[in-house]
């Protein structure tokens, strides 16, 4: 994507008032409590232990800290995650690979 | 969601993974559009369930990223049924004892007839096996409902409504019966005669030729309402009847006492108790002797009751009663108004409450030995006829 092709993407999306997830491949995540997790759009699993799950993302990864985690299923782009969460990290990708 | 749908019929499978890249094996399924869940860590490697269909594109993976899988359980319909397969004989068993359920689930195995009073139930049951309700017989080769309680319907006589019920393996046959006029007393045919000499009175025929007329005087054995109707070439004999009054004479004897002995109660009473058991009467209370010269006795028997049945024990007691006699003294008029009441209530019972005496005459009357002796006549309407049966003398 060109730098041109970039800036009007987030021109368009910040005049049509779309939804951001839908256009700059960003995940959507959704929590219910601490003992439910959807993770949508994540780019695959990188490391999977009960105390912790770590996506990668589009940019960046997403690192999932707590007890017995499970993924409930992965369909897809789409991760389901059950146990008791207590960190959520985000980093971008200049931070980490 | 969090398995596929019906994974348990599609069948599935518990996979224990072990190796150094697990997370890369995980992305490599989610590319290859398996799905997997139910995915946990554990200290060796990973645990997860897959459907049976992708196990097998699940091997060239395995050797991409370098791992080993250990199978830890198979779930699902495939599994059971390969199990089942192995000991075929139990899986026969299983299926014969399901086919020989709802086989004899499909049978009649009771028909009940309700609601039948004049009907017998065997002749409703033969009606039933006629229209194919039987004991053992399928119930898929019944008709439905409503046309077999048509059909039965029409096969009983004397029936209004027939309902067919069928509960499970049990038929019922609820009968509404007809009601019936009542059946009328067949009779021969007949003349009416009279029974007494008399003069009529009333005459009314219901049915037949009235041969007297009113103010007619009819002899012993007259035919008064004919059972022969008709002329002479066109003859029919019919039962005759019909109502005639006449007016007959009875002549009374009547002695009337003039002492007359009474017996009353005085109302002195002793009550006696008893407990009664089987054949067994215990006395409770009124204890002692009698202490009236003249009594009466009166005994009430109160058994206990359990609904219908009389049970064997209860109550009894005994009521005695002090009498005592009395004489009276008529007067003669008085003794003559007893004679004369008498004398009226001997005629309305003998020949019928609907007679009319129309007039009475003291032929005779004296007093003798302490009584009053009479001879009345009493002109009485009433009832004269009698029933003849017509025989046809054909001999003559």
């Amino acid at each position: 994507m060109t730098r041109i092709g970039r800036s009007l993407r987030g021109w368009t999306n910040g005049m049509l008032d779309l939804p951001q997830d839908l256009l700059s491949d960003m995940p959507r995540i959704t929590l219910i409590g601490n003992k439910e997790m959807v993770i949508e759009n994540h780019k695959g699993v990188l490391n999977f232990s009960p105390g912790q799950l770590t996506l990668k993302l589009a940019k960046g990864s997403l690192e999932i800290a707590g007890e017995g985690l499970v993924i409930t299923s992965i369909l897809g782009r789409e991760l389901a995650v059950e146990g008791v969460i207590g960190e959520i990290r985000y980093k971008e990708s200049g931070e980490n690979r | 969601m969090k398995e596929p749908p019906l994974s348990w019929l599609r069948g599935a499978v518990a996979l224990h993974i072990s190796g150094d890249r697990t997370e890369g094996l995980i992305n490599a399924v989610t590319e290859a559009g398996i799905v997997i869940w139910n995915v946990k860590a554990t200290e060796s490697g990973v645990s997860l369930r897959l459907l049976l269909n992708d196990f097998y594109a699940l091997r060239p993976l395995l050797k991409q990223t370098g791992c080993r899988m250990h199978i830890t359980g198979r779930i699902g319909l495939p599994f059971v049924a390969a199990r089942l397969w192995k000991r075929s004989f139990f899986a026969a068993g299983l299926l014969l004892f399901g086919i020989v359920l709802v086989l004899l689930c499909s049978l009649v195995w009771t028909v009940r007839v309700e609601g039948n009073n004049r009907l017998a139930s065997e002749d409703v049951l033969d009606a039933a096996r006629q229209e194919g309700i039987y004991p053992y017989q399928w119930i898929w080769r019944m008709d439905s409902p409503d046309k077999l309680s048509k059909h039965l319907a029409a096969r009983l006589p004397g029936v209004s409504w027939v309902g067919v019920e069928r509960n499970g393996t049990a038929v019922k046959i609820q009968i509404v019966e007809a009601a019936l006029p009542e059946a009328k007393p067949l009779n021969s045919p007949r003349h009416l005669i009279s029974r007494t000499d008399a003069v009529i009175s009333d005459i009314y025929a219901e049915q037949g030729r009235p041969v007297v007329q009113r103010n007619a005087r009819v002899k012993k054995g007259d035919i008064l309402i004919s059972g022969i109707i008709g002329d002479e070439a066109n003859m029919q004999a019919v039962v005759a009847k019909g109502e005639v009054k006449g007016l007959v004479w009875h002549e009374y004897n009547i002695e009337v006492p003039l002492q007359k002995k009474n017996t009353v109660y005085t109302g002195e009473r002793k009550d006696r108790s008893f407990l009664v058991l089987g054949n067994w009467a215990v006395q409770l209370w009124g204890y002692g002797k009698s202490p009236f010269e003249e009594s009466r006795t009166l005994t009430e028997l109160d058994p206990l009751t359990w609904r219908d049945t009389r049970l064997p024990f209860g109550w009894m007691t005994e009521k005695e009663m002090e009498v005592r006699e009395t004489e009276e003294t008529l007067t003669p008029q008085a003794a003559k108004q007893e004679g004369l009441a008498r004398a009226e209530a001997d005629i309305a019972t003998r020949y019928g409450s609907d007679s009319v005496i129309k007039s009475q005459k003291i032929l005779h009357e004296k007093k003798e030995n302490g009584k009053v002796y009479m001879k009345v006549l009493f002109e009485v309407e009433e009832r004269i006829t009698e029933e003849l049966p017509i025989v046809y003398n054909r001999g003559e």
